[in-house]
């Protein structure tokens, strides 16, 4: 082959290679739900019509990281976590293996499901290596968190019930106006009703019944006389 | 004679549904305390009271279905009550709890006389803080209710409702009765039993009716009213007798205790209360 041939034949081969390997769709799903889950089927005898995203959407209802949703919600977008997409969310940190769980995560540790449903960290975070929530095959991950965790105990468990916050942020911290402004709004609110009415109606009654209680020991000093004088204080 | 006489100013029914609203009101707030301040001593303490953490459960979820319906009854009952056929007349009558715009010009009477600038506002038949002591159980109940149902039956309600907002419920619910439970302790108990003339108890809710020669005074414009209409003599009723009067002064002070203990223990452990 001449050396112009040889140029063609590679330039050719170049752009027959890319060709081949642009991915056909086919290749990018990587669940064929019947295979992917089979064991966790088998054991547990549902869940594959809910393999990767809710079968159907319901209004209002939005999954985080599967879908778009009304209302906004995104855990974490204040802060950036670095070790949210590992395999093993502790690779590489010193003395874990020597501590607990709450020892590190004092937040964490502080929630209904934990302190007062007896449901230890292990039973939805998994043995060893613990997955970061967001690493594809998590068992926490959104996609599957329903299915994989809180089917385990809530039967029939939907992806919409996995949104619910188990770590719930602190209601009045100044991050969860951007991660959950629902929960941050509704607790100013409630605030502001507590405190506006039992501010109000504290002052009231305390005004209101030593005003009252005044008004005995004054009569009782005056003498009968007197008191028709003083009928505006008469209550 | 003239100060034994007695007028009748809450009928039986009305009597049952202030006395299931206490008892359960109580039994949901004492468990609800109990469950919510599971983690420290206290929590642990009165949940075992009722045996466990599923039972005191399971007696709040209980006790809170009855009140639901025990609402839905009273609905029916108000719904009764009106009469229809003049709506717009008896909803803003003076005898309707619906409240009016004179509510706020006697509430303006009230502080004007708290700062010793006029006479005291001449009340009818519902005083402002009577009326929002009805509206405010009005509406704190199906809140209460709704948010309780949802937590209950938290994967059924996700199907309607994405799961977070069950986060809101819970605050929602908690924030709700812990308004409810400081306000009854505090306000509602204070103007109860603290005012002159009602110390040691204001009895009428129990006994049903009170004393006349005390309404003149509290509610002029009501006795007035009724003097105008001839109807004095009609609502004229007998005193309770002593047994009665006896079992309801140690009821009301049982629950008086508890309630104030109560409030101590949302005093003592503020900080451990979780809303999350
Ligand atoms: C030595 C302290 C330590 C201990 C003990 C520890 N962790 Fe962690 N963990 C960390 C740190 C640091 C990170 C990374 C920072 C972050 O993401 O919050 C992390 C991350 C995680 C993540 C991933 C968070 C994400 O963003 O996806 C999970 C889940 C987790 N830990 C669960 C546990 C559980 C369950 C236990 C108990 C079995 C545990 N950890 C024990 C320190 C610890
Ligand atoms: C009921 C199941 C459940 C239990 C029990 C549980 N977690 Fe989680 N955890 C989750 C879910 C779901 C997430 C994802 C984010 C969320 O919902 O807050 C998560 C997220 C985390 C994260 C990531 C940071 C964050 O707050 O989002 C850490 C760290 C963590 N859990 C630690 C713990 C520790 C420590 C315990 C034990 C005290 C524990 N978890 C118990 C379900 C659970
Ligand atoms: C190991 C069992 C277990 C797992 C796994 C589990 N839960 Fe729970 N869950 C419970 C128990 C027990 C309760 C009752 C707790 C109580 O009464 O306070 C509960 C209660 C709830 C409630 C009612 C509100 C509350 O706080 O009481 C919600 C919502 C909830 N879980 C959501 C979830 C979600 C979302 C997941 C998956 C991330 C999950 N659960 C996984 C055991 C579990």
């Amino acid at each position: 082959m001449s050396a112009k041939g040889r140029v063609i034949f590679s330039l050719a081969l170049l752009c027959l290679s890319l060709l081949v390997a642009v991915p056909a769709p086919a290749q990018e799903e990587v669940t064929s739900s019947i295979r992917r889950y089979r064991e966790r089927e088998a054991s547990t005898g549902y869940y594959e019509e809910y393999e990767v995203k809710p079968r159907r959407v319901r209004p209002f209802v939005g999954v985080p990281g599967v879908g778009r949703k009304p209302f906004p919600y995104s855990p974490g977008a204040a802060e950036i976590r670095t070790r949210t997409y590992l395999a093993d969310s502790h690779r590489g940190l010193e003395f874990y293996a020597m501590r607990r769980c709450e020892d590190c995560h004092v937040a964490e540790a502080k929630h209904s499901h934990t302190v007062r449903g007896n449901v230890t960290c292990r039973q939805c975070h998994g043995g060893e290596p613990i997955a970061s929530i967001n690493h594809y095959f998590s068992p926490l991950n959104p996609i599957r968190r329903h299915a994989y965790v809180c089917a385990k105990c809530h039967e029939g468990a939907n992806a919409s019930f996995a949104t619910f916050m188990v770590h719930e942020p602190p209601a009045a911290a100044a991050a969860t106006r951007k991660t959950f402004p629902s929960l941050y709004y509704t607790n100013w609110f409630m605030y502001l009703l507590i405190v506006g009415v039992m501010g109000f109606f504290i002052l009231h009654s305390l005004v209101w019944i030593s005003k009252e209680f005044y008004h005995q020991v004054m009569e009782k000093k005056r003498k009968p006389e007197d008191e028709r004088k003083d009928q505006n204080s008469a209550l | 004679m003239r100060e034994k006489t007695r007028i009748l100013r809450f009928s039986v029914f009305d009597r049952l549904f202030h006395l299931f609203i206490m008892v359960t009101f109580l039994i949901q707030a004492v468990t609800g305390m109990g469950r919510l301040l599971y983690a420290t001593t206290w929590g642990k303490w009165v949940v075992g009271l009722f045996g466990s953490y599923e039972t005191a459960t399971a007696i709040h979820n209980t006790v809170g279905i009855l009140m639901m319906i025990a609402f839905a009854v009273h609905i029916v009952y108000v719904l009764f009550k009106v009469e229809w056929r003049t709506p717009g007349k008896r909803l803003f009558h003076p005898d309707s709890l619906v409240p009016r715009f004179q509510d706020v010009v006697h509430l303006g009477q009230k502080i004007r006389w708290f700062l010793g600038l006029g006479p005291p506002p001449q009340f009818d038949r519902w005083t402002y803080w009577e009326k929002f002591d009805y509206w405010a159980v009005f509406w704190g109940l199906p809140l209460l209710g709704v948010t309780g149902l949802v937590l209950m039956y938290p994967v059924g309600a996700s199907r309607y409702m994405p799961g977070w907002s069950l986060n809101v419920m819970l605050l929602l619910h908690r924030a709700e009765a812990l308004l409810a439970m400081l306000y009854i302790f505090i306000i509602h108990f204070s103007i109860g039993h603290l005012r002159r003339g009602m110390f040691p108890m204001n009895e009428c809710m129990f006994a049903g009716s009170v004393e006349l020669e005390k309404e003149l005074k509290e509610k002029p414009a009501w006795i007035a009213r009724l003097q105008e209409d001839g109807r004095l003599e009609e609502v004229m009723v007998p005193g309770p007798p002593t047994w009665y009067r006896v079992m309801y002064f140690v009821f009301g002070y049982a629950v008086l205790t508890v309630g104030i203990y109560l409030l101590i223990v949302i005093i003592n452990y503020r900080n451990y209360i979780e809303w999350h």
